[in-house]
This record gives structure tokens, C-alpha cells and sequence, in this order.
């Protein structure tokens, strides 16, 4: 297999809240179609990387690309428009609107039709609606029958909370992005669902050609899906490699589970 | 430069300033726990001058005071500080309470709705026209000065009063149980009440304080401008609000500068811009702009930290 | 959807089915209307408003249709226009009517003796309205990174703004044209002309009204498709989730000065309109009175809700005025009262029984009062007709009803709170006082002031039981939010 290009690079991100430095010096390459998985426990600094990557926060110091291309001080929009997606750990739909609409909605990005337009429905306009509604049926076919049919046009309050997760997926799929972070994506699920999310990823980076940065806890997914993982702990990477080599370091083991009582004599 | 001009400016931007903090100390108190805005607060504030007309005139007028006037003074603040405060519990039961878990808009059109309601009780029960409080004879016309620093006995009472209730706000908020119930109700109100704190309790003394204060400086704009109408709540609660926001809103010291700050800058302005006394609202309201667009959590306020 | 009662169902996410099962249970007749009038497409909807609008002003009075057509149509407008930004795109904008002040004074300035200008509408009415929504712009971009709240505060301080602004700008000193009377100062500017299309003058009542009819519908037609559009769902999704349509490629702050933009936009050809109508434009006419008015539209209708706002813009423009007598006041008043205690007072033989209670109490005061308070019975009511000849003999009219009505009014604020606190048994003891007490305010002091202070009174109340019982108006759909 060729070395794929390297798509998501940080150099030496720094971030700190008051006198709270949440991720320090940190590193980070994702190449294409790798699966990562980052890894820590609470507080770590995970969802303060996403955070970071996506543009709601902007790094003290650092640099963050994507193919190249800085990102540090763009508006999370742009981000998008660039190419990255992701989900939320305690999910953020738009909950009163249906679930087609929500990954429609998600399409403003690279759609273009403007207000003027809209308003008296020129052709070129529902040309383009028709587009994005077929994109959004595409996007939402991914996960089988569970959103379709009838349930495109049910209020996003009214799915289940692994449907909502899906949902929530596809609303990033939908912003046609290359790369998506998935933030705990198996949160909350039985084991039945989360062997069905662990799959999904995997079909993500096969069939849909994405990139993938994952946060998760459950280490059976984690095993299950990465190509690479990323432990961080109190912000800092304190080991990377696959997920045999990182689970049995010592260093993750102890951010974990605290020193073995015998080391600390 | 001419001094006594500056003097005056300087007492009246004070004597307004302790008003607009009084009113500010509400608003800011009531969002920092309710995160509502009270629209209703600023009518409060005109019941309050009406309470303390009378009870005035209850114990016989400006002419014929059964009491002392210094007594007959405390008796008014006393009357209308507790009125206010009891319609600030009452309407926060009535028109608040049951809006807590209702979406964030509900609230804030029922407190337009007590605004609406209040107002236009007040015209109905006390008319349209001015009421003068005429309570000259009571406290005496004559100014005081030192120096060239002149004032009157109404904008040192204010002054005086306003700093004293402030204080004792303070150290009540600082130093008492309920005091640190209310500090921690404010950072979280979930939390609060699962650490055993009677959250509805607290909110209802919070409203007590807010309205008490707002009525207090009802009766002091009252002595210092001498009339009172239905509608003053409206703009006094305007300019209150700005100094809320101005000293960081959920910040009490900030209620306190933000008050000072906008009526010396009402007061000055007036006297030193252009067509000031005119446009003086407008030029509080352009502060306000200017405030909000440099440091929209003002001065004393904590930048509100969004977890994601 | 069957609901058992009581035990929870198995498997179901009971808030959910809870949530799902109260926007789809409506049954019957209801339940028809609401799935047929959903499949209608717009233009259709838009047909059910517009051809009844239509031939009210056949059936009626040149008069009727001034006061209760022409106003109720600009209402319509100006509340479809702040939908958009508060509606659609989730901001408080509370310094609305400042921009349709401002259309109407431009209007006014290119269209009166003022300057001598007379420009034909279909050239002044282009320049107000982008003129307008520049101004809207420039108000929108310091709102741009503001929270909710602020947004709300700097727009109510524009509003004020407009007004002191309008008031005093005729005695303004520019420097190189020397001293300017602008806008007329407290006098305003009066004389506006006519619009003027190509030399066609809409100078009558009926061209008028048709005019804001063919406004009003074209713009419900609009606004409806932009909401199936893909500004519509950005606007939707930002008054959702600002920060998770941020993320999701949309550009929030650009989105949310458009709404601004298009809501200004509207209230300035509004402005115009009204101009026309009103023939002066006068600072008093966009103060915060409009602004609740407006406001209260939109909340009646519910948010969002496009066609609810055209109800709700009938219900706030007529109901006042046909308050403004007390023969019309009284059915009114009492009408609301008897709807509101049969459908809150259950079962009906608790209501009969309270119903007893009430007349035989009232009998028994007025008893009471003839004896041993004469003066109580001597006042006459107020008004005339059916009504307040029924109750001479029930209902006590002081003499010199002021000081007691006014205490009374006092008391009766006090019960109306302390009583949602008492228990089901107080509350069903104390009912038929408390409602005794609520007629005698009625009939003694706020039919005095029906043409003032009562309908105030009146809508303040009306805003707040509102948001307590149904706080998405009666045509909004009831939203989920997550804290």
C-alpha cells in the first residue's frame, strides 16, 4: 500500500482556559483514509482538540492544516467548507426540524442558491432543491432502513437516541467532507448498537472514502476500528502506535487506572 | 473651566448615578440567577415612588406630618421598599415561577406582559397627571455647599442612602448563608439545589432585595425631581439596564459602577456635548453600544465560558 | 395512538411518545382541518386569506374598512416581516418599528412639502426600502456576535434611539447645510402624498387596501417558499443550534445580518405604505406601543407560524377596537370568563354549583349592602343594555365608586396571585368571591376606562396567562428544547 498524503497535521497546539492548560504541545498527523482513535480518560483534552481542529476555539500557539492549508483563525464554516465535519459527544441536533431537513440543512456549505432566488423558485433553484434532497436520501441510506422512508419527515426530538446518533453522522456526511470527527459515537449504546457503529465506521472509510479521528471509550470499538491510536492525558500525547502497543503502555495504563499499589513503595 | 459647572454636573451625575445602580443591583441580581431580563423591574421602581406618596400623605402630608420628618422620610422608604419588595415576590411567583422549564422566550413576554399590567395599573388607579411629592416643606429648600461643591438635602440623602443600602448588600451577599446561597444559586442552579440549597426560596429573596432596592430609589428620585408619573418606570429602567450591562450583568459591584458611571456620563452630557440636554438619552444609549461592541461582558463581568 | 394512563408502556421512550402524541392527536374535525390544510400548497393557503380579504370590503363600510381593514393589513405586514427575524432566524428584535419609522419618514421626505420632493412611488419606494435595509445593516453588525439577550437590549436602544431622534431632529445644525428641519420634530411631517405609479394615484381607501392585500399576499407566498428553501433551513438551524449550524458549514453571522436585512427591508416598504395612509409621519406612531403590538401578534400567532400570524394580526387589530365601547366590551368580557371556567372548571356539576354559589352570593351582598350600606347600591353602572340592567340588582355600584373600586382592584391583584397557590378545595370554595370581586372591578372601574387604560390591562394579562397555559401561541407548534 502507498503512503497516503498526510491530510490533517497539528504542530505544537497549545491551549489554555485562565491558568488551565488543557492541551499542551501537542502533535498530531492523520493521514488519508486512516482511522485514528484518540483516546484519555475524562478530561484529557479530547473534545478541546476537536474543539480546536473545527474552529470553535483557536489554539494559543500552533499550527493546525489541513492538506496543507492553515486553518488556525478561520470560522468554523470555513472549516467545514474545507472539508471536516464533526459530531457532538452530547449530541446537537436540530432538534425541531425533521430529519431530512437536518441533513439538508447541512448542505448550505456547498449549495448556492441565494434568498432572491429561493424566493421565486427560479428553475436553477429547484434544480438544486431536488439535489439536495437526493443527497440527503443518499447520506441517510447509509445506515439501512432506520432513517428513511417515513421517517424522513419525523421531528429529530422524536428518534431514539441511537437513531439520533446516526442522524447525527449523517448530518455530517451531508456537509460532503473528507474527514469526520466522530465524538464518542458509541456513547450510550447496548452492545448490539455499538457492534453496528463499529462496522459503520469501518464502511465510512471504505466504501464512503473518509477520514476518520475518533474519541472513544469503549476500548472494543477502539480495538475494532483504528489504524492508529492516540492516548492524551491532562492534554499532553502520551503514546501513539496501534492499539496493542498503546493499550499495555504503562504510561496509558496508569492515567487510567492510577499506579499499581506494589510501585509506589 | 468653569468649576461650579462641574460641580453641579458632578452632584446631579452622582444623586442619578446612585438611582441607576439601585435599579441596576435588581436586574443584575435577578439575571445572574434567573438569566431573565425583568422587564417589569423598571415599574417597580415607579409603584415604589407612588407607595412612598402615599404613605406620605397617609401620615398627613408635606404640610401636616404627624411625625417628624425624619421620621415621616423613614417611614416612606420603609413603606415603599416593602411594598415593592412583596409585588417583586409576588409577580415572580405568579409570572415567572411557572415559566421556569418553558422555552427562554416565555418568560421574557410574560415579564413584558407585568410590565404592560403594571404600568397601566398605575394609570388607571392614579391618572395620567403628575404627582408632586411637594415635600419641600418636610425637608427644607435650602442647598448646602462646600466650597464650590453645592448640593441639596434630597441628593445627599440619595447619595447617602444608596451607598449605605449597598453596602449592606454586600456584606449581606458576602458574609450570610443566604447570602453564599445566592452566589452559588447563581453559578448553578441545578447544582445548587441538589446540595440541598432551597433554590425557590432563594430566588424569591433575590426578587425581595431587587424590588426593595428599586422601590427605595423610587422614593429618592422622587425627592429629588419632585414629581412622579406612570410612565417613569420605562426609561429609568432603560438606563438602569445599561448599567447592568455596562458593569458586567450578574455582577453586583458591577451594578454599583456601571449605576455611577452612566449618570456622571448622563450628567456630563447634558452639560458639555453638543445639544446635550436633548439628546441625553441617546448619548447614554450610544455608551451602551460602545460598551457592548468592546467588551460585551462589561466591566466587572466574567466572560461567559461555554462548555461544547 | 392509544395512551393507557397510567402504567408506563415498555420499550417506549415515554416523553418522546408523549411529545409525539400531543401534535398528532388531533382527532375529528380538528384532526381533518389541520392534515388537509397541511397538504395544500402555498399559493393555496395564501387563496383561503386572500379571497375572503377580498370582498370584506363589499360587505361593509368605507369607515369599518379604514379602521379594521387597512390597520389589520399593515399589522399582517410588519409582523411577517419581524417573523423573519425573529420567527425564522431566532433573533429579538426589539427595535423593529424604528425601521418602519424610518421607511415612513423617508417616504415622507421624498414625497411631501417637506423638501418639496414628489417622487413618483415607483422610484421612492425602491430607494426607501434598500435605504431602509441599509439602515438594518448597519444596526445588524454590531448585533452579529451577540447572545440572544444582547441582541435584544442594543435593538430596544435603537428603537429608543429612532424615537428621541425623530423627535428632535428639526432642530439639527449640519455643518455644511447649516440648520436642517429633518423630520419635523413632535409636529412630524404631514402632507405625504399619495403613491403616485406612474401617474395611476392610490388615493382612496379601497385602492389603498387592495394594495396592501396584493403586499401582503405576495409576501406570504414568499415567505413560504424561503422557508422550504435552503435559507429557510439555515435560519431554521441557526435559531436551533447556532453553534452546531456553525460547525455544519453554516455562516451564521452572515445568515443572521441577512434576516436583519430582509426584516428592515419589509418594515420600510411597510413604512411607506403607511405613510400613504396616515398621510403624516409623526414620532409617536413608532414608539414602544406599535412595538407591543406587533409582538403580541406574533405571539398569539406563534412563532414561526406564517399564517398564524395573518389570525393573529386580524384578532389584535379588531378585538381593541371593537373594545372601545362597553356594549361591545361587557359580551366580550364575560364571554372569556364563561369559556374560561367551563373549560377549566370540571366536572359540570362543580360548575353549576359554583354558578349557584356565585349568583346566590351576589344577591346575598346586595342584600347586605342595601341594608346596612345604602351608599353601596346608590351608583348607576355604566353604559346601557341588557346586561347591567340584569345586574342593578346583583351587583354593587357604589356611589362615588373611585376610592372602593380602586381598593378593590388592589385586592383583586393580590387574590388573582395567592390564589393558583391554594389547594383544590380552597380554590373551589373561594371561587365564586374571587369571581364576584372580578365583576365588580369590571363594572365599576375598568369599563370607565375601556377606552384607555382597560385594554392595556386587558393585553398585559391576556400575555401572561398565555405564556403559562400555551406558550407557543395558538398556532405555533410547541418546540423542544434542550437546556
Amino acid at each position: 500500500m502507498t503512503t497516503d498524503a498526510t491530510m490533517l497535521e497539528l504542530r505544537e497546539v497549545d491551549k489554555s482556559f485562565g491558568g488551565l492548560r488543557v492541551i499542551a504541545d501537542l502533535d498530531l498527523i492523520v493521514k488519508e483514509h486512516e482511522i485514528v482513535s484518540v483516546i484519555g480518560p475524562n478530561g484529557a483534552g479530547k473534545t478541546t482538540l476537536f474543539n480546536l481542529i473545527t474552529g470553535i476555539y483557536r489554539p494559543d500557539s500552533g499550527e493546525i492544516q489541513l492538506d496543507g492549508r492553515n486553518l488556525v483563525g478561520l470560522s468554523p464554516h470555513k472549516i467545514t467548507e474545507l472539508g471536516i465535519a464533526r459530531t457532538f459527544q452530547t449530541l446537537r441536533l436540530f432538534l425541531n426540524m425533521t430529519v431530512k431537513e437536518n441533513v439538508m440543512a447541512a448542505q448550505y456549505g456547498h449549495t448556492k442558491v441565494g434568498l432572491l432566488r429561493s424566493m421565486v423558485r427560479t428553475p436553477a433553484a429547484r434544480r438544486e432543491e431536488k439535489e439536495i434532497h437526493h443527497l440527503a436520501e443518499e447520506k441517510l441510506s447509509f445506515f439501512g432502513d432506520r432513517l428513511m422512508g417515513y421517517r424522513w419527515d419525523q421531528f429529530a426530538y422524536s428518534l431514539s437516541y441511537a437513531n439520533r446518533r446516526r442522524l447525527e453522522i449523517a448530518r455530517a456526511m451531508a456537509t460532503e467532507a473528507r474527514i469526520l470527527l466522530l465524538d464518542e459515537p458509541a456513547a450510550g449504546m447496548n452492545p448490539s448498537e455499538t457492534h453496528e457503529i463499529t462496522e459503520l465506521i469501518g464502511t465510512l472509510r471504505d466504501v464512503g472514502g473518509y477520514t476518520i479521528l475518533v474519541i472513544e471509550h469503549d476500548m472494543h470499538v477502539v480495538e475494532g476500528i483504528s489504524d492508529r491510536v492516540v492516548a492524551l492525558d491532562h492534554g499532553v500525547k502520551i503514546a501513539e502506535g496501534s492499539f496493542e502497543a498503546v493499550a499495555t503502555d504503562p504510561r496509558v495504563v496508569e492515567a487510567y487506572l492510577g499506579l499499581r499499589r506494589t510501585e509506589t513503595k | 473651566m468653569n468649576w461650579s459647572l462641574f460641580f453641579d454636573l458632578t452632584v446631579s451625575g452622582l444623586t442619578l448615578g446612585s438611582l441607576y445602580a439601585l435599579i441596576a443591583l435588581g436586574y443584575s441580581m435577578v439575571y445572574g440567577i434567573l438569566k431573565l431580563l425583568n422587564f417589569a423591574h423598571g415599574d417597580v421602581y415607579m409603584i415604589g415612588a407612588f407607595l412612598g406618596w402615599y404613605a406620605l400623605h397617609a401620615l398627613g402630608g408635606p404640610m401636616n406630618p404627624t411625625f417628624t420628618g425624619a421620621v415621616v422620610l423613614l417611614l416612606m422608604f420603609v413603606v415603599a421598599m416593602l411594598g415593592c419588595g412583596v409585588l417583586g415576590v409576588a409577580i415572580e411567583r405568579f409570572a415567572y415561577r411557572p415559566l421556569r422549564n418553558a422555552p427562554r422566550i416565555a418568560p421574557l413576554i410574560s415579564a413584558l406582559g407585568v410590565s404592560i399590567f403594571l404600568q397601566n395599573s398605575a394609570l388607571l388607579i392614579f391618572g395620567a397627571a403628575f404627582r408632586d411629592y411637594d415635600t419641600f416643606d418636610l425637608i427644607g429648600v435650602k442647598t448646602y455647599n462646600i466650597g464650590n461643591l453645592f448640593f441639596s438635602v434630597p441628593q445627599l440623602l440619595t447619595v447617602v442612602a444608596a451607598i449605605g443600602l449597598m453596602i449592606a448588600l454586600t456584606v449581606f451577599v458576602a458574609r450570610s448563608r443566604l447570602g453564599k446561597a445566592m452566589r452559588s444559586t447563581s453559578f448553578d442552579r441545578e447544582a445548587a439545589s441538589m446540595m440541598g440549597i432551597d433554590v425557590d426560596r432563594v430566588i424569591s429573596v433575590t426578587f425581595f432585595i431587587g424590588s426593595a432596592l428599586a422601590g427605595a430609589a423610587g422614593v429618592m428620585f422622587a425627592l429629588v425631581f419632585g414629581q412622579i408619573y406612570h410612565f417613569m418606570g420605562f426609561i429609568a429602567g432603560l438606563k438602569g439596564f445599561t448599567a447592568a450591562v455596562l458593569g458586567g450583568i450578574g455582577s453586583i459591584p458591577g451594578a454599583m459602577v456601571g449605576g455611577l458611571i452612566v449618570g456622571l456620563a448622563e450628567s456630563y452630557a447634558t452639560g458639555y456635548l453638543p445639544q446635550g440636554s436633548t439628546f441625553q438619552n441617546l448619548y447614554v444609549f450610544a455608551l451602551l453600544i460602545l460598551v457592548i461592541l468592546i467588551r460585551p461582558s462589561g466591566l466587572f463581568g466574567t466572560a461567559q465560558i461555554q462548555k461544547v | 395512538m392509544e395512551q393507557s394512563p397510567d402504567t408506563p408502556r415498555i420499550g417506549v421512550d415515554e416523553w418522546v411518545a408523549s411529545v409525539e402524541g400531543k401534535r398528532e392527536r388531533y382527532t375529528g374535525l380538528r384532526g381533518a382541518v389541520f392534515r388537509n390544510w397541511d397538504r395544500l400548497p402555498p399559493a393555496a393557503r395564501v387563496l383561503v386569506f386572500a379571497v375572503p380579504a377580498a370582498i370584506f370590503p363589499f360587505l361593509t363600510s368605507q369607515g369599518n374598512v379604514f379602521r379594521y381593514g387597512l390597520f389589520t393589513l399593515v399589522y399582517a405586514l410588519l409582523a411577517l416581516g419581524l417573523n423573519i427575524v425573529v420567527g425564522f432566524a431566532g433573533l429579538l428584535d426589539l427595535g423593529y418599528v424604528a425601521f418602519f419609522g424610518t421607511g415612513a419618514y423617508l417616504y415622507a421626505i421624498l414625497a411631501s412639502p417637506q423638501f418639496g420632493n414628489h417622487w413618483q412611488a415607483e422610484a421612492a419606494i425602491p430607494v426607501v426600502v434598500i435605504a431602509t435595509a441599509v439602515v438594518g445593516l448597519l444596526v445588524g453588525l454590531p448585533s452579529r456576535r451577540l447572545l440572544g439577550d444582547y441582541l435584544a437590549i442594543l435593538t430596544l436602544f435603537f428603537g429608543q434611539a429612532f424615537v428621541v431622534f425623530v423627535n428632535n431632529a428639526n432642530r439639527i445644525n449640519f455643518p455644511f447645510f447649516g440648520h436642517v428641519d429633518l423630520t419635523g420634530g413632535s409636529n412630524g411631517i404631514a402632507n405625504i402624498d399619495p403613491f403616485n405609479f406612474f401617474g395611476y394615484k392610490i388615493d382612496s381607501t379601497m385602492k389603498q387596501y387592495f394594495l396592501l392585500l396584493i403586499a401582503v399576499s405576495l409576501l406570504l407566498i414568499l415567505l413560504m417558499f424561503v422557508n422550504e428553501s435552503r435559507t429557510g433551513r439555515a435560519w431554521r438551524a441557526l435559531r436551533e443550534d447556532p453553534l452546531a449550524a456553525e460547525v455544519m458549514s453554516i455562516p451564521v453571522n452572515r445568515l443572521k445580518l441577512l434576516a436583519f436585512v430582509c426584516g428592515a427591508a419589509v418594515a420600510g416598504l411597510t413604512g411607506a405604505i403607511y405613510g400613504t395612509i396616515a398621510t403624516a409621519a409623526l414620532p409617536g406612531d413608532y414608539d414602544v406601543g406599535l412595538l407591543i403590538t406587533i409582538y403580541a401578534i406574533m405571539i398569539l400567532g406563534g412563532f414561526g407560524s406564517i399564517m398564524g400570524i395573518v389570525v393573529g394580526a386580524v384578532i389584535v387589530s379588531s378585538v381593541p377596537e371593537l373594545l372601545r365601547s362597553s356594549a361591545n366590551a361587557r359580551p366580550l368580557f364575560y364571554g372569556a370568563i364563561l369559556v374560561a371556567l367551563v373549560v377549566k372548571v370540571r366536572p359540570w356539576r362543580l360548575l353549576a354549583a359554583e354558578f349557584g354559589a356565585l349568583v346566590a352570593l351576589g344577591f346575598g351582598i346586595h342584600g347586605i349592602a342595601s341594608a346596612a350600606y345604602p351608599r353601596l347600591v346608590q351608583g348607576e353602572s355604566i353604559g346601557s343594555g341588557a346586561i347591567p340592567r340584569a345586574l342593578d340588582h346583583w351587583m354593587l355600584y357604589p356611589r362615588d365608586a373611585v376610592k372602593i373600586a380602586d381598593l378593590a382592584y388592589i385586592v383583586l391583584i393580590a387574590a388573582i396571585v395567592v390564589y393558583p397557590q391554594l389547594g383544590r378545595l380552597w380554590r373551589a370554595i373561594l371561587l365564586p368571591p374571587l369571581l364576584y370581586l372580578i365583576m365588580f372591578v369590571w363594572e365599576n372601574l375598568l369599563l370607565l376606562h375601556i377606552g384607555g387604560a382597560t385594554r392595556l390591562i386587558l393585553l398585559g394579562a391576556l400575555l401572561v396567562a398565555l405564556m403559562n397555559v400555551r406558550p407557543q401561541g395558538l398556532f405555533g407548534t410547541a418546540t423542544v428544547e434542550i437546556v
